[in-house]
């Protein structure tokens, strides 16, 4: 039995950059909270990481579906790889521009380039706090995986995990 | 001296499944799987809340008390508050019930006796995977760091990603909603009631399996609205973090983020 390695659906290139843009917007929101702390504090990262997102989730949401449309415009259907950049937009949490990478003709990441607050005054983003899309995750090398970890199966659901079935190829092979 | 073979196995336990990789000398192999069901038995004796005659379970009708419980609950009891002090009362072994519930730590501590009594049957390389908390010794079968394949909480039959063992880590631990959180209880929740808070999956990579197992059921379970937050709970133990959200978004630490993506 073959161990499926696959990524869910492939989501349009619009709803990708909406989820984007939501991300973008709880990460400034983040960033933003701590801006003075993090900077006196010089652990900008920890700092970060450690903000409350406190952008509320239906606000960000509705922000972004308005969004969206302009931020995709730039971005081709097919494109060939590369990093295209969306158009600059002007939202109550400040200015906002994400960059899609394209690799493979798939979208691989969405990066926010520019995040300012309302003062208009630049803020970092965090790499550790920042949400990856599910795109953005590279799907597992089936060939290479020697054991499955998740969350935990009964005795007779892991007669139908993927565990059993690279266990079985174990014994046999 | 040739190079000893790998051997598979696997046995039911603690009602998951435990499965077994470990490159040993044929002469010697028989003893340590037995071994090693030994160690998951005698843990699950004492400790199951499944069975009546368990030492445990006469914690919990109130015929036993800890000062006159055995040395091993009260070992492992103190495990368990040692975790739910390092994760802020995130982990925590008193269920809503009152009823005192080890689970949380004697699944790792089995995995732990295992691995150390495959160490002492003279292997190096193995692997031991109790219901997808694994950890590991050495190298895999190609020579190669272990790689863990992790499930998809949306769909378990779907591996979501992979990631590679690193440094000093040797264990990987996953706490999930999707399918047995029989130890998970959300805080402020009150009823003891089960629900999604801001993550449906976390995984963790440490280095050793107690730790991984205790962090990502914490990590789960401290649901306030900040999924960020998870960095004060690995940071302090180096801990590597996989944590996905229900609606699918995928949070990482840097050292997993950086397997996991084509370009970070």
């Amino acid at each position: 039995m073959r161990v499926r390695a696959t990524i869910g659906a492939v989501v349009a290139s619009g709803s990708i950059l909406m989820i984007g843009w939501d991300i973008g917007l709880a990460n400034m929101q983040a960033a933003s909270t701590v801006d003075t702390s993090a900077n006196s504090a010089g652990a900008a990262t920890q700092a970060a990481a450690a903000a409350p997102a406190t952008a509320p989730a239906t606000d960000a949401a509705s922000s972004g579906t308005s969004a969206a449309a302009a931020a995709a415009a730039p971005v081709p259907a097919g494109a060939a790889d590369g990093t295209y950049n969306g158009s600059s937009v002007n939202t109550s949490y400040g200015s906002v521009q994400v960059a899609v990478v394209i690799s493979g003709g798939k979208i691989s990441d969405v990066k926010a380039l520019k995040l300012t607050d309302q003062g208009g005054r630049s803020v970092s983003i965090s790499a550790q706090a920042a949400p990856m899309l599910r795109d953005e995750v590279l799907s597992a090398q089936s060939a290479k995986v020697s054991s499955i970890g998740g969350a935990t199966y009964t005795s007779s659901g892991y007669l139908k995990s993927l565990q059993a079935a690279l266990d079985s190829a174990n014994f046999t092979g | 001296m040739t190079t000893a073979p790998w051997h598979h196995d696997r046995f039911a336990a603690m009602g998951t499944m435990v499965s077994l990789g470990v490159q040993l000398a044929d002469d010697a192999w028989p003893a340590a799987l037995a071994a090693a069901k030994a160690a998951f038995e005698e843990l699950e004796a004492r400790f199951s809340l499944y069975r009546p005659e368990s030492e445990l379970s006469h914690i919990a009708d109130g015929s036993l008390t800890l000062p006159a419980a055995s040395d091993e609950l009260r070992d492992a009891y103190a495990l368990a508050v040692r975790w739910r002090n390092e994760t802020g009362g995130a982990f925590t072994p008193d269920r809503p019930d009152g009823v005192l519930d080890l689970n949380g730590v004697v699944k790792a501590l089995a995995i732990e006796q295992v691995g150390a009594v495959i160490r002492a049957a003279g292997a190096r390389n193995f692997s031991v995977n109790a219901g997808g908390d694994i950890l590991y010794g050495g190298v895999d079968a190609a020579g190669e760091p272990w790689t863990t394949g992790i499930t998809d909480p949306l769909d378990p039959d779907v591996l979501l990603t992979s990631v590679e063992l690193f440094g000093e880590h040797r264990a990987i631990a996953t706490s999930g909603f999707s399918e047995r959180g029989q130890h998970i209880w959300l805080h402020g929740a009150g009823t003891g009631s089960f629900g999604l808070g801001d993550f449906s999956q976390v995984t963790v990579m440490a280095t050793d399996i107690v730790a991984a197992d205790a962090l990502a059921t914490a990590i789960l379970a401290a649901s306030d609205g900040r999924p960020a937050a998870f960095a004060d709970l690995a940071g302090p133990h180096g801990a590597e973090v996989l944590a996905v959200t229900p609606d699918g978004a995928v949070y990482a630490t840097p050292g997993i983020r950086s397997q996991i993506t084509a370009d970070s």
